[in-house]
């Protein structure tokens, strides 16, 4: 019993990390109705950035290097926006989705080249913590990671909901032609939802960096893959189903790791987004359509 | 006025002299994009290295005794083994008479696939062109063709002797856990059938073994395992990014083994780059460390070309020299019409080495077409490997 609550706790903590990348593409999802596919590389490729700072500031606090990361995250996906959205017509959702794509192996090959694949050692906070209750324990650092998350998720929701900026964002979600009317700019709205996601997803990749305490390109394959997974199972387009599919799915990707061994685990994972397919295509919370 | 046209002349008698320059062609091939691109990147730093030296040197003796300068080119297949297969073939039809190469053993193990098996079959059309391995280690795959050798390190050979000196040396340890990247060849391999049989054989008691795959961020679980399996060795089959990530989990979780074993291919500097602090202490057997005047100078030359030397580039660096040797103690024509005559002088000539010279002393060729090197134990200390033990 206490291996399944430690195997459920340790998940839940990481996959915080997991919510926050889903939170990217459900977000981008909701107001422009599109996948961005490059949302996991950028945002490992803004953790890389963080790493700048280390080369002209050696020493520079963990902090610093996690605020680098966030704003280069920002810079990135705007950058994303620009690439593969703004001059792309968004009529053909393939055209879109390709360029996400080419965008995706881009970064990748960039960072590679940067680091000529080398891992690279990631700062950490409180990475020597270690809560005991018995035999159970939790990290500092992946507590820290977990509070970190849920006050970006915190700030995210306060500004889609308590803002005149999240109003739009909204209202651009939900009917794209009425809010154009009543005088928004969806282009702007979409560039800086890109922005939005980027600075999070910049600090997903600091706060996975951290919490591995090792960054390498070989991340951005695997967490493109689960981002997607939260993102269906939470249903498409839902800020809080990210968020509870992102908890979920690492809680039980460890407990199948735990009783099915580390060959099985992704299997399950699948079945489980299989099973939502089938079951629940809406994922856990659907969002209600809109009427355009 | 007469100046000029004296530099005209002499510019026309240098051009033709180059024109007339014979030349014989070595592909290189591995891994230079994705994360493994730092191993392309090393041997092609070495071979170009390797290339500079014999060619200040004179070059390559060709049959009717004139010379020839080496030319090296470099082809990336993305550690991939559809890419490694196109690559081969692609060189195979350029004028290269041997191919060094690659870097990956999932690339290695098809690639090798489509040589011809058996030489003068008449029945396999496999592709008749000779590549002689640097880097991809994983066990027994020359045997596949005869047009395959390989210059690595034998893993079977230098865990036997660690888990030996192990045994001989710390008398009171008992027990060996593992911890393996199951996902990828060369590092399963080096568990499932080199590390645990070693250790065995040198009475130890496996207790079992943690898994966990390459692009993995949580060993958290994997860790509780080894913690309460409490071995007095752990040894760990993983390539530096995941193992960097279980050892940063095992100092989390204050796993503090009394002797960490690590697998070959991390005795680099990967490992120092992403856990420097957590893999203090590891040992690694290795084929090369800059322990003599040979492998020192070896070392700096590959530097000169923005590589690093580690025991893959610097067996790239070997075959280089073992190459030319061949090349030269075969007759080969260096005629582009005779290419073909020439790969198979090459081929005839690699299966005839008994022994080369290595930057680490003698290495002894075997039947089939492996490499038994002469090793040593390094271990992480501070920022570098520094050599722990020489068991030969």
């Amino acid at each position: 019993m206490l291996d399944f609550l430690q195997a459920v706790s340790d998940g839940v903590l990481f996959g915080a990390t997991y919510a926050l990348i889903g939170i990217g593409f459900t977000l981008v999802f909701g107001v422009m109705h599109k996948i961005n596919m490059a949302y996991a590389a950028a945002s490992i490729g803004a953790a890389y950035s963080g790493l700048l700072l280390l080369e002209v500031m050696a020493g520079a606090p963990p902090a610093a290097v996690f605020a680098c990361a966030f704003l280069a995250g920002g810079l990135l996906g705007w950058v994303v926006y620009l690439a593969c959205f703004h001059f792309i017509p968004l009529s053909h959702p393939l055209a879109t989705l390709m360029s996400t794509v080419g965008m995706l192996l881009l970064i990748d090959e960039v960072v590679v080249h940067a680091t000529d694949g080398m891992p690279q050692n990631y700062p950490a906070m409180f990475d020597d913590v270690m809560l005991h209750a018995g035999e159970f324990t939790l990290r500092g650092d992946l507590l820290l990671v977990f509070g970190v998350c849920v006050a970006a998720m915190a700030c995210l929701l306060a500004l889609l909901y308590r803002t005149r900026l999240g109003l739009a964002t909204r209202a651009v979600s939900q009917q794209p032609i009425a809010a154009q009317l009543c005088g928004i700019q969806v282009a702007q709205v979409n560039a800086i939802t890109f922005v939005i996601t980027g600075l999070l997803g910049g600090l997903a990749g600091a706060m996975i960096g951290a919490s591995v305490g090792t960054l390498s390109p070989l991340l951005s394959g695997p967490l493109t893959v689960k981002g997607l997974v939260v993102t269906v199972i939470g249903g498409l387009g839902s800020i809080p189903g990210a968020i509870v599919a992102g908890l979920l799915v690492g809680g039980f990707e460890n407990v199948f790791q735990l009783y099915r061994g580390v060959t099985e685990r992704d299997l399950y994972v699948m079945l489980l987004l299989f099973a939502f397919l089938v079951f629940r295509p809406g994922g856990i919370f659907a969002p209600r359509g809109g009427r355009d | 006025m007469k100046k000029l046209a004296l530099a005209v002349a002499l510019a026309l008698a240098a051009g033709g002299t180059l024109a007339q320059e014979k030349t014989v062609r070595i592909s290189g091939f591995g891994a230079k994009t994705g994360p493994v691109r730092s191993f392309g990147i090393n041997s092609e730093a070495a071979m170009l290295a390797a290339a500079d030296l014999i060619n200040k040197g004179g070059g390559v003796r060709l049959a009717d005794g004139s010379k020839a300068r080496i030319v090296v080119d470099f082809y990336d297949d993305a550690c991939n083994a559809e890419q490694g297969i196109s690559v081969i073939r692609r060189i195979a039809g350029t004028d290269a008479l041997v191919a060094i190469g690659p870097t990956c053993s999932n690339v290695a193990e098809p690639l090798f696939g489509i040589l011809q098996k058996k030489v003068d079959d008449p029945g396999d059309t496999g592709l008749q062109f000779p590549v002689f391995t640097d880097v991809a280690i994983k066990i027994g795959l020359a045997r596949i063709s005869e047009w395959a050798f390989r210059n690595v390190p034998n893993e079977m050979t230098m865990y036997s002797s660690l888990f030996y000196w192990l045994r001989q040396k710390y008398p009171d340890l008992k027990t060996v856990w593992g911890g393996v990247e199951e996902d990828f060849a060369h590092s399963r391999t080096t568990w499932h059938v080199v590390m645990k049989d070693r250790a065995t054989a040198n009475n130890f008691q496996v207790l079992g073994e943690s898994k966990w795959l390459l692009a993995d961020t949580n060993f958290a679980t994997q860790v509780r395992e080894m913690k309460k399996a409490n071995a007095d060795i752990i040894a760990i089959s993983a390539h530096p990014f995941s193992m960097c990530g279980a050892l940063k989990e095992m100092q989390r979780q204050g796993v503090k083994p009394k002797v960490l074993v690590g697998l070959t291919s991390s005795s680099s500097l990967e490992t120092l780059q992403g856990c420097a602090k957590q893999a203090q202490g590891m040992i690694i057997p290795t084929s090369f460390a800059p322990v003599n005047k040979e492998a020192k100078f070896a070392a700096e030359q590959t530097a000169k070309f923005k590589g690093t030397a580690d025991l893959h580039s610097m067996a790239a660096w070997e075959n280089m020299f073992i190459l030319k040797q061949v090349m030269e103690s075969e007759r080969i024509s260096g005629d582009k019409s005779q290419i073909q005559a020439d790969r198979r002088k090459i081929r005839d000539g690699l299966a005839k080495l008994k022994v080369t010279k290595g930057l680490l002393g003698d290495t002894k060729r075997t039947d089939d077409r492996e490499a038994d090197k002469p090793y040593l134990f390094v271990q992480a200390r501070g920022n570098e490997w520094v050599v722990l033990h020489n068991p030969l």
